[in-house]
């Protein structure tokens, strides 16, 4: 049966308060150096359950690349 | 509709069931629990009731286990018979047509909805597998593995109880956590929620996945989803003949003398007509100890082979984790490879060139093909995948790439 590969894990984030845009300030307790870029994906708005996530792609304070994605529909963060 | 069946305190009942009607008279009532193995760790096995209401309970170290039930008898456990009893409940189950997923010793699962034409309905697919098993069983069926289960542990008569997809969810809810428990994935998750004060299902659920998985990990998600009335399909596994020999040692009950006793039913087992000249590539080595109780070790061989000296090196290497000396030994053949008399010529006839055999495409191809039956013996059916790009440019990046199995 075929699995499916980089799937979204759920994630620890914590905003930065002084960013209202809701920049990501850490990572599953790993504080974010630089942001990298942003992007929006909006797919599937023709079916039932639409696909609504804002992307971030942040460097670590430890040099880790992190790409995380906000669910605009459900609220909830994940690491990807 | 998913079946379970569930033979409570299996390892007991046929550790103790060994002895003599004397012996099984004396022990009726009392408080026992299975000893743990010569050379291993020291923690007692499964546990009788009585052992129970003193407090004993499975896993629990030996020196606890006596301080809290002085009056405990410890039957020697014995990992082969325990084996041999649960593989004739298998073969019972797969005789009425039943697709068995083994989960554990004592546990089992199989689906209905193939079995219908057969036996008719759920209850009667049921009486149909608990007539066929020697001991008795307490079933329960449900949408999912774990309902099944679920329902299988709440029923303390013979009576069956099935659940239907719409009252599954409702029911579960009520349920205790320490169901999970009979999970290996989500059996640590049982202490932590206890000390959250979470205990039943729903509690669980009312959590929310997201809270849990931040908690736990994928752990967590997958207890959440179990509460859901969620689970994976039942992995079943493959049926295949088994060849099996076995031979009572005497005084060659140890050191070098057991290894020549290896070689012979090493020599007895390939010289079997059922071998068709196959290869092997999974053996069980077994012993029954002189002592009482007995011993098992899987080996998984690097390649499938028929090569009576490569074997009896394999095997003579596990003999040394022997813990006492041995009263029989036993050799069976728990998967064959492919057939070993399939000869090529050494060299392609390219005119004009000779290719050696081992540079050729095919030869990689088939040892390709080895590696991946290999690692499918040791490690599963999934153990051996590939990425395949489905869509390269899609824009969610889960839906890019899947995995997907290697054809062998």
């Amino acid at each position: 049966m075929a699995r499916v590969l980089n799937k979204p894990q759920p994630a620890r984030v914590r905003l930065d308060p002084a960013r209202p845009e809701g920049v990501p300030a850490a990572v599953n307790g790993e504080a974010v150096e630089s942001l990298r870029e942003s992007w929006l994906v909006e797919d599937r708005w023709w079916t039932p359950e639409p696909l609504r996530r804002r992307y971030w792609e942040l460097v670590s304070k430890r040099g880790r690349n992190v790409v995380v994605f906000h669910d605009l529909g459900s609220g909830h963060w994940f690491a990807q | 509709m998913v079946i379970c069946l569930y033979i409570p305190r299996f390892e007991l009942a046929v550790a103790a069931g060994e002895r003599s009607s004397v012996a099984r008279q004396t022990l009726a009532g009392r408080a026992l629990a299975v000893a743990p193995l010569i050379g291993g760790e020291q923690r007692v096995g499964e546990v009788s009731g009585a052992a129970e209401a003193c407090g004993v309970a499975r896993g629990m170290v030996i020196g606890e286990a006596l301080a809290r039930c002085p009056d405990l008898v410890l039957v020697p456990g014995d990992p082969v018979l325990v084996a041999g009893a649960w593989e004739r409940a298998i073969q019972a189950l797969e005789s009425i047509g039943a697709a068995v997923e083994p989960a554990r010793p004592g546990l089992a699962y199989f689906e209905s909805d193939g079995l219908r034409g057969i036996h008719g309905s759920v209850g009667t697919t049921i009486a149909a597998a608990a007539r066929v098993i020697e001991h008795p069983v307490r079933a329960g069926a449900g949408p999912t593995r774990f309902c099944a289960l679920a329902a299988a542990l709440a029923v303390r008569s013979r009576r069956p109880l099935v659940l239907d997809d719409g009252e599954a969810t409702r029911w579960l809810a009520g349920r205790p956590v320490e169901l999970l428990g009979f999970r290996e994935d989500t059996a640590a998750l049982i202490e932590p929620l206890s000390r959250l004060g979470v205990r039943t299902l729903g509690e669980l659920k009312r959590l929310g996945r997201p809270a849990l998985a931040d908690r736990f990990g994928s752990t967590g998600a997958l207890a959440h989803r179990l509460a859901c009335g969620e689970d994976t399909p039942l992995c079943t596994r493959r049926v295949e003949e088994g060849l099996e020999e076995s031979m009572a040692v005497g005084d060659a009950n140890s050191g070098e003398a057991l290894k020549r006793v290896l070689g012979v039913l090493v020599d007895r087992l390939l010289a079997r007509p059922e071998r068709r000249g196959r290869t092997l590539r999974v053996a069980t080595l077994s012993a029954r100890l002189i002592a009482g109780g007995g011993w098992r070790e899987r080996v998984v061989f690097r390649q499938a082979i028929c090569d009576p000296e490569r074997i009896w090196l394999a095997l003579s290497v596990r003999l040394s984790s022997l813990p006492a000396p041995a009263a029989v030994l036993g050799l069976v053949v728990e998967r064959f490879g492919p057939p070993a008399n399939e000869q090529d010529a050494l060299f392609d006839e390219v005119p004009g060139t000779l290719v050696a055999r081992d540079a050729r495409p095919s030869a990689r191809n088939a040892r390709l093909r080895e590696a991946v039956a290999q690692m499918r013996a040791i490690a599963g059916q999934d153990a051996a995948l590939r990425a395949v790009c489905v869509d390269p440019d899609s824009r969610v990046p889960e839906r890019r790439v899947v995995l997907a199995p290697i054809p062998e």
